[in-house]
């Protein structure tokens, strides 16, 4: 093998690169975890409200609903808000006077236990079974990994054996 | 020698997971992107977008402390959305461009409506 002179000098540098790597792989993972959660969250709050619906007979009144894209803002009831609006109501400014929490719609989805609990790794037989049938069958893998618990580690699934 | 061939098999190993990191991550390129589109078509079909609320219940449970006043912001895509450093004091600002911004509270009532 022709071995270059420097070749503990290029160890070196596949040692960082395969950190880099390994790196954003798992930033990835997170993120793809993510979207499945949100895909599993969203299809089981549709078809939540489909049941309901098909229950009732009737969509619910539409002044005790909210569409979704939206953001929640909690705080305090003591907390005092000041909030000026611009007159097309395109901008607001809003000043609290103690802390408060922003959440987004899946928030409150994953709250809802629309995510079958797999934001948590906390995930029931049944629940997982439900979260399976969720999702398309090349991310099965994702959600069985999801379900046992959060990942701390970088883990491959089936497909990218060596060589 | 000896150190050379340690060397060599390091070398080795290190160029082959470099190698198989590399694939995977591919891999997961090319899940993200099959996803991200899954979801938008997901969320974007008119019937599941009729059905894709929550109720002011929903919410409540969500946020269930005696003392929670909660806040629901509806803004059109693309608002802009300013939060200063918490040292700063706490604003919040809202900016939209392509339509008004609705802002309402959860009501505590059971009356269950917005």
């Amino acid at each position: 093998i022709g071995l270059p002179t420097n070749s503990a000098q290029e160890c070196q540098n596949l040692e960082v690169e395969r950190q880099r790597r390994l790196e954003r792989i798992k930033q990835k993972q997170s993120q793809l975890q993510e979207l499945i959660l949100q895909q599993i969250a969203f299809k089981n709050l549709v078809q939540r409200n489909r049941q309901t619906e098909q229950q009732a007979n009737r969509p619910p009144p539409s002044n005790s609903i909210i569409h979704l894209p939206f953001i929640i803002v909690n705080t305090s009831k003591k907390t005092v808000i000041d909030c000026s609006i611009s007159n097309d109501k395109f901008e607001y400014l809003f000043n609290f006077d103690s802390m408060f929490e922003i959440h987004d719609d899946i928030e409150v989805l994953k709250r809802m236990g629309m995510a079958c609990g797999l934001e948590v790794g906390k995930c029931s037989a049944e629940d997982l079974k439900v979260a399976r049938s969720l999702v398309p069958k090349a991310l099965e893998p994702y959600v069985i990994e999801m379900a046992k618990g959060p990942i701390s580690n970088v883990y491959i699934t089936g497909g990218s054996s060596a060589n | 020698n000896r150190i050379d061939a340690n060397l060599v098999s390091r070398h080795k190993d290190l160029q082959r997971e470099v190698c198989d990191l590399t694939e995977a991550e591919e891999q997961l390129d090319e899940l993200i992107s099959k996803c991200t589109l899954q979801l938008r078509l997901l969320t974007e079909d008119p019937q599941n977008k009729k059905l894709g609320y929550v109720r002011c219940q929903d919410l409540r449970k969500s946020f269930d402390s005696p003392d929670q006043l909660v806040m629901v912001i509806r803004a059109p895509p693309e608002t802009q959305m300013q939060v200063t450093e918490p040292s700063e004091g706490y604003q919040v600002s809202l900016k939209s461009t392509q339509g008004p911004i609705d802002v309402f509270l959860c009501p505590e009532d059971s009356s269950g409506v917005c």
